[in-house]
């Protein structure tokens, strides 16, 4: 009896070192010679697309590397950045990351990313790549990320609905006031001109236009000082939304992140205003001739700015760094990988890749290709990437934007409130 | 000696029974406790080390963070009107179950289902669509002309929506009144019915007394998950517990704080406050319990 007892109390205590042995388990050694098996991580967003296509491309990478095995996450956008953090703070992230513009001064900063300087034109070429796409990778002079594709803001709308709106073209040099003038005549014909603007993105945009920014140099305060500005911007589509020429932000909230419910796919509405590389997820849905136009002005040169849609980075735990480098240069500069990516992430930044892959393109694709060429010689320098915190800024700015399309603020007391929120968040980088 | 010894052979017998309890207890539960009680006086965005600054979460909560104060009201609007509506509905339902079948297995198993798949995120999803702008709900009061409700652009709408989707939730208090109202014996209401008792009287006489300890029961455990509601409110706001923080229940506050803007500490400190609001709820329950339970067992008062 007792030593079935003592038995017993073994097995338990047996079972429960095993337990804690599982949970420190999942270092797997890697690095070494370049023959030595190797096993990489790596971590994405994206919609289910984009995870077929990489997934492939990483098959093709395996099979050229048989060392290699690479381990793969994916998430959604909102969900990605959920899962990072808590990696984060374990010391656990994947080698490579696919980091956004809005999240990778906090990951740098906070030392999770590594130093790419030691791997350019080692394992990672960018002889092909211009000087000023990847230097939207530095932060504080220090190389964080490789961009992984370019982007550009512009309008995306069915040119047939637009003649049915009764307008002929989008003018080459539009205004906003032009733009209002359109969204009316096209609302009171039940056509919705757009979809509204992601209040972060285009009230930078609008700023830019203005000789100013969102957020100021250092990432502490916010870049403009005139609340007039913030006024003047978020009162037309308040206007708009008042006069039912645009959706209404009840309606907005329904078909949130369901492309197959907007108003261009089921041809309720005319365009949509958003970066390039989503115009060829746009054009599949809808399933019809689409076409880009540029941002409205003036000083549409100054607003505009070639952004890396997202980036590649190495983050600091990596015990293969060199192994995530070669991966990372096998994405930007193999052809056949390319055609696999077919510029999904955004136009390619190496001009060779540009070129070698531009006659397997699809019509939408090599629409946005040379959306994107002509866009770049106009486009001014990016801001600085946002600050730690912007996410919450942002955050704060929807808020007060839906209510002000609600109509239960006014575009000043908006002003003040986001003067105020953002000040407070910003203030913790001082 | 001897004796001793197998003493504590026993004991630790004992312990080697429940120690999967135990450190499991240990490990996901009372230490992860007291690092977020550590938490709640720093600040901490996971990345850099925790900043001891004191009482400056608390402070900032009840004093410059009105999105914090806008949740609570959320919350406790949700809490107070969609509690005592669940447990009504669940008492009603079981009523109704409580007449002796011989499909009450079947429609026993029905009527949970919703407490089993409620929380899901298909239903909450499901939710949505019920609740559009061209969903069933709306079309049915159009059918009876009430005119369209803006479920997703009036906050109190939003937050009636995410009610009447925890009151469909009302299985589990079901099954507990179920068994509570089987408990009752026959012979009361036989003897209410000579008497001359109506159907109301013998409900307000017989049955609710009766069954009060129950319904303290229920409405402890109910109160208690009710505030912490997360998934309805997530789902069906995407996250952002629109519209204009209709929906922003504590936990999603909580969440949001945690999890998107990286303020861990803050969201610790939350975390907190809520458990001793959870406290003082449950405290008061049991204090006003005692003016009307009647627990058979003490012979009434």
């Amino acid at each position: 009896m007792k030593r079935r007892m003592l038995g017993l109390l073994a097995a338990v205590t047996l079972a429960s070192t095993a337990l804690s042995a599982c949970s420190s388990g999942n270092d797997a050694p890697a690095g070494g010679s370049a023959d030595d098996p190797v096993s990489l991580r790596i971590a994405w967003w994206g919609s289910d697309s984009r995870h077929a296509y990489t997934q492939q491309v990483i098959d093709l990478y395996t099979s050229k590397h048989p060392n290699v095995k690479i381990d793969v996450e994916y998430a959604s956008f909102d969900d990605y950045w959920k899962k990072l953090a808590p990696q984060a703070a374990a010391k656990q992230l994947p080698d490579i990351v696919q980091m956004d513009i809005s999240y990778i001064s906090q990951y740098a900063k906070n030392g999770q990313l590594a130093e790419l300087e030691p791997y350019l034109n080692n394992q990672i070429q960018v002889g092909d790549v211009s000087e000023s796409v990847l230097g939207t990778g530095l932060l504080g002079g220090k190389q964080y990320g490789i961009p992984i594709g370019v982007n550009v803001l512009g309008f995306h709308y069915d040119p047939e609905l637009l003649k049915k709106g009764g307008i002929d073209s989008i003018p080459a040099d539009w205004t906003w006031e032009k733009y209002e003038e359109m969204a009316r005549q096209t609302g009171s014909k039940g056509l919705y001109f757009d979809s509204g603007f992601a209040p972060d993105i285009f009230f930078n945009y609008y700023l830019r236009t203005k000789g100013e920014t969102l957020y100021n140099e250092e990432g502490n305060a916010l870049g403009y000082d005139d609340d007039k500005l913030f006024t003047d911007f978020f009162r037309i589509q308040a206007d708009l939304v008042k006069e039912k020429a645009l959706r209404s932000p009840d309606y907005l909230n329904q078909i949130k992140g369901v492309l197959e419910e907007s108003d261009l796919v089921k041809g309720t509405g005319i365009g949509v205003f958003q970066w390039s590389n989503q115009f060829v997820g746009l054009q599949k849905a809808a399933a019809r001739p689409l076409a880009l136009a540029p941002m409205m002005g003036p000083d549409m040169e100054k607003g505009i700015y070639m952004q890396p849609s997202m980036y590649w980075a190495i983050t600091n735990n990596s015990k293969a760094k060199e192994e995530a480098a070669k991966f990372i240069d096998f994405w930007v500069n193999d052809v056949e990988a390319n055609k696999i990516i077919k510029g999904e992430r955004g136009v390619p930044i190496s001009s060779a890749i540009k070129e070698a892959i531009a006659g397997e393109l699809d019509e939408p694709v090599k629409q946005v290709f040379d959306f994107v060429s002509e866009m770049e010689p106009k486009a001014s320098p990016m801001s600085p990437p946002p600050p730690t915190g912007s996410p919450e800024v942002i955050a704060a700015l929807a808020d007060l934007i839906e209510e002000l399309n609600f109509g239960r603020i006014t575009p000043e007391q908006a002003a003040a409130s986001f003067r105020k929120t953002a000040s407070e968040v910003l203030a913790a980088n001082k | 000696m001897l004796k001793r010894n197998t003493a504590l052979r026993n004991d630790l017998t004992g312990y080697a029974f429940i120690s999967p309890f135990v450190i499991g207890f240990l490990a996901f539960t009372l230490i992860p406790m007291f690092i977020s009680l550590y938490l709640s006086f720093t600040s901490y965005n996971l990345f850099s080390a925790p900043r001891w600054i004191g009482l400056d979460n608390f402070v900032k909560m009840f004093t410059g963070d009105p999105k914090y104060m806008n949740s609570l009201r959320v919350t406790f609007l949700y809490v107070f009107v969609g509690v005592p509506l669940r447990l009504m509905f669940a008492l009603f339902i079981a009523m109704l179950l409580n007449n002796g079948s011989r499909l009450i297995g079947t429609y026993r198993t029905l009527f949970y289902l919703p407490s089993i798949i409620g929380g899901s995120v298909a239903v909450s999803i499901m939710w949505r669509n019920i609740f559009g702008s061209e969903g069933i709900v709306n079309s049915a009061l159009i059918a009876i002309g009430l005119g369209p409700v803006s479920w997703f652009g009036d906050p109190n709408a939003a937050l009636g929506m995410l009610v009447t989707l925890s009151v469909w939730q009302f299985g589990s208090s079901m099954l507990i009144f179920l068994a509570g109202l089987k408990n009752i014996s026959p012979e009361m209401y036989e003897a209410a019915g000579v008497d001359g008792a109506g159907p109301a009287r013998r409900f307000f006489r017989i049955t609710l007394p009766l069954l009060s300890p129950i319904i303290l029961f229920n409405l402890i455990m109910q109160t208690i998950s009710a505030f912490m509601t997360f998934v309805p409110a997530y789902i069906i706001s995407k996250g952002e517990g629109g519209p204009m923080d209709g929906t922003m229940l504590y936990s999603l506050y909580l969440f949001r704080q945690a999890f998107m803007f990286n303020n861990m500490g803050y969201a610790s400190a939350m975390a907190w406050v809520m458990l001793i609001i959870v406290g003082i709820m449950t405290a008061v329950l049991f204090f006003v319990s005692k003016y009307w339970v009647f627990y058979e067992s003490e012979g009434g008062r």
